[in-house]
């Protein structure tokens, strides 16, 4: 069943009919909510809030728009304020390293093969860690990203480009890289 | 991708990052508490397709001729005595009582000329269902709908031709909505005995 008939189901009063949604959907909502926000905890809190504002807004939905795409831009929403309250977190206790929080380096979805890249994820600005993780992660084209994050395409490609420079920078600091 | 530092960040940013059970359950118990709420809110949705129709279309339906007698609610309808449903009809309008707060409401629009006559009212409940059609009487001049309403206040106009935005001149307010478009208002009420 399309994504387009169950939220149809979903409408007409079926609300269980929407797990299959967040079936079909979660695991790519985790694979970019864990990268952008840099943590498990806080990923989640965020892709929860994602899919019950989509829920929410399900009457509102747009059926020329791809679901996940409009998903995936309410998400990025959700994990910019996860990562703002973070920073205020942060603010009222600078000594509170999040690289050295142990659910900080557990989380980063590449614990197991590459630990190091969470961390390098971790100190890049949020705008080009959004971008390598939607291009990647998500792998949106660059139009598509452009709709979820509302910045200009070649700002994006921009960004990319800028984050692997980074990555690289920081990565080959690391003796196991 | 130009060399192979990118191509293996590539790779392990698509990795699957592993997801615990227990948070989509959480997500659906959220979802069940929200619909509990009333969400999801159906979205008001003939406007923004009436919207896209022509001057031209406009002016052709400018044509449709009189609408005179059109429908109105009436605060006095007598309610059922609880066997079930039954109606009263009061003036042009039938009030039912269907139980304590859902009622029978039928709206009534005389607009001869017309090829097509709806509804658009926010106790649509789906929104693929943008508009209610309503039937032409047999007398040819009178269109009809009857409507299960709930208590409260509703929003509505009706629809001629798929163009023309009618509220109802006889209803006893009138609100503008955020669209700019100007709605009836209907009050639907449990009847005194």
């Amino acid at each position: 069943m399309s994504d387009r008939a169950i939220i149809q189901r979903v409408l007409s009063g079926d609300v269980e009919a929407f797990a299959r949604l967040v079936d079909r959907h979660y695991e790519r909502c985790a694979r970019i909510a864990v990268r952008i926000v840099g943590n498990r905890e806080d990923a989640e809190e965020a892709i929860q809030d994602a899919f019950l504002r989509a829920f929410k807004a399900l009457g509102a939905y747009e059926e020329r728009e791809l679901f996940s795409a409009w998903l995936t831009r309410i998400l990025v929403n959700q994990c910019r304020s996860v990562l703002a309250r973070t920073r205020r977190r942060d603010a009222l206790f600078p000594d509170l390293d999040p690289l050295h929080v142990d659910f900080a380096i557990d989380a980063t979805g590449m614990d197991g093969d590459w630990p190091e890249l969470g961390r390098a994820l971790a100190q890049l600005p949020v705008e080009q860690r959004e971008a390598i993780v939607l291009k990647y992660a998500d792998d949106l084209t660059y139009e598509e990203m452009a709709k979820v994050t509302g910045a200009g395409e070649s700002a994006l490609k921009m960004r990319v480009q800028r984050a692997f420079a980074r990555l690289r920078a920081i990565l080959q600091e690391v003796p196991s890289v | 991708m130009s060399d192979e530092f990118e191509r293996l960040v590539a790779t392990a940013l698509r990795s699957p990052v592993g997801v615990d059970a227990r948070s989509k359950a959480l997500v659906m118990e959220q979802v069940r508490r929200a619909a509990a709420q009333g969400y999801p809110r159906r979205r008001f949705e003939p406007w923004s397709r009436f919207a896209r129709h022509s001057i031209a279309g406009l002016a052709f339906a400018a044509g449709v001729g009189g609408i005179s007698t059109l429908s109105a609610v009436l605060p006095a309808a007598r309610a059922d005595n609880g066997r079930g449903v039954s109606s009263v009809v009061l003036g042009d309008t039938v009030v039912g009582a269907l139980h304590d707060t859902l009622r029978l409401v039928r709206l009534m629009f005389d607009a001869p000329a017309a090829r097509h006559v709806a509804v658009a009212g926010d106790f649509l409940g789906s929104s693929s269902a943008a508009a209610a059609p309503l039937s032409r009487e047999p007398d040819g001049r009178r269109w009809s709908i009857t409507l299960a309403l709930r208590d409260g206040e509703h929003r509505y106009a009706f629809v001629v031709d798929q163009t023309r935005w009618v509220p109802d001149p006889r209803a006893e307010r009138l609100v503008r909505g955020d669209d700019g478009r100007v709605y009836s208002l209907l009050s639907v009420a449990r009847a005194a005995n």
